[in-house]
């Protein structure tokens, strides 16, 4: 029961956190794609159109999908606890 | 109200320091002298220093203890200095699968490997015993001792790696919450914040414009 317990707030509380670190790592590239554009000037590409291109290219990332590790370290994790400790 | 705060936030810390200091897990060079089992009530008092009973048994008013009964090295300052010897009662339960996040299921095992490390006669047996909990007398409260491992010697000293990689990680942990935080105000509090003045200057100044023609409307009434 107490192993159920750990499952579903587990999986609640890591939801969240998996939440905030996707909208932060998006909030970070969309910052750098505007520097980005402020720093070169591209000739005929207006910056909503570049942010907007650079940000497709982000959610087709690998980058974007390693987010899911806050999925899987932590039961990992409690693996090798239990591993070691027992 | 500044004072209010700072105690505030000292209490907070306190707290928080107070509860790394039980929970995370300590070592300690000791012998064992014997174990034992020991039927307890617990009270209201000092429930919650206790662990549950062991993983997959039904929870109970009452139940047995188990025990190790040791001679300690005894410490002070967070292990940096060395003392005497010095008595020291472990208890040894399951902490199951929710807290302290220890999850220890092997209890009866760990009693047996205690039985097996005890060291009456000299030259003793010394064995490195990884707790975490605090022993207060007047709340009959115990550290869990958590595995026992041979250690080399009388003086040896082990290194808090477990807890020196804790520490690291909360850092990290720390600096990664307060970067999301400064993202999130500089891109989203800070933007909402400026259109929200935006707007209140726009209705401040519509606001002035039309009392201004109120007060010429009301000026030409009155034939000014």
């Amino acid at each position: 029961m107490n192993f159920v317990r750990l499952v579903i707030f587990g999986f609640l509380v890591l939801t969240v956190v998996y939440v905030c670190v996707s909208l932060y790592s998006r909030s970070v590239r969309r910052e750098k794609l505007e520097a980005e554009w402020e720093e070169t000037r591209p000739e005929g590409i207006h910056r909503d159109a570049f942010v907007k291109e650079g940000m497709k290219e982000y959610e087709a990332s690998l980058r974007r999908r390693l987010i899911l590790l806050v999925y899987v370290i932590p039961p990992i994790l409690v693996g090798a606890i239990i591993l070691v400790v027992n | 109200m500044r004072n209010i705060r700072r105690a505030f936030r000292i209490t907070i810390l306190v707290i928080l320091a107070l509860w790394l200091h039980y929970v995370l897990p300590h070592r300690d060079v000791a012998r064992v002298t014997s174990t034992e089992v020991v039927r307890t009530d617990l009270s209201g008092l000092n429930r919650i220093f206790f662990a549950q009973t062991d993983t997959g048994n039904a929870e109970s008013l009452s139940r047995d203890l188990r025990f190790i009964n040791s001679q300690r090295k005894r410490t002070y300052l967070f292990g940096l200095i060395r003392g005497g010897n010095q008595t020291m009662v472990y208890r040894n339960e399951d902490t199951g699968w929710i807290y302290p996040p220890y999850f220890k299921f092997d209890s009866a095992d760990l009693q047996a490997e205690a039985g097996a490390a005890i060291s009456t006669e000299a030259p003793y047996d010394w064995v490195v015993i990884t707790h975490y909990g605090w022993r207060i007398n007047w709340l009959s409260i115990y550290p869990n001792a958590v595995s026992i491992r041979p250690a080399p010697g009388e003086d040896f000293r082990p290194v808090p790696w477990s807890n020196i990689v804790i520490y690291v990680l909360m850092l990290a942990g720390v600096l990664f919450v307060r970067a999301m935080w400064r993202q999130f105000r500089e891109r989203t509090l800070d933007p909402l914040a400026e259109s929200a003045e935006d707007r209140i200057d726009h209705v401040q100044a519509d606001f002035a414009e039309r009392r201004g023609r109120l007060r010429r409307w009301w000026d030409r009434l009155r034939g000014k």
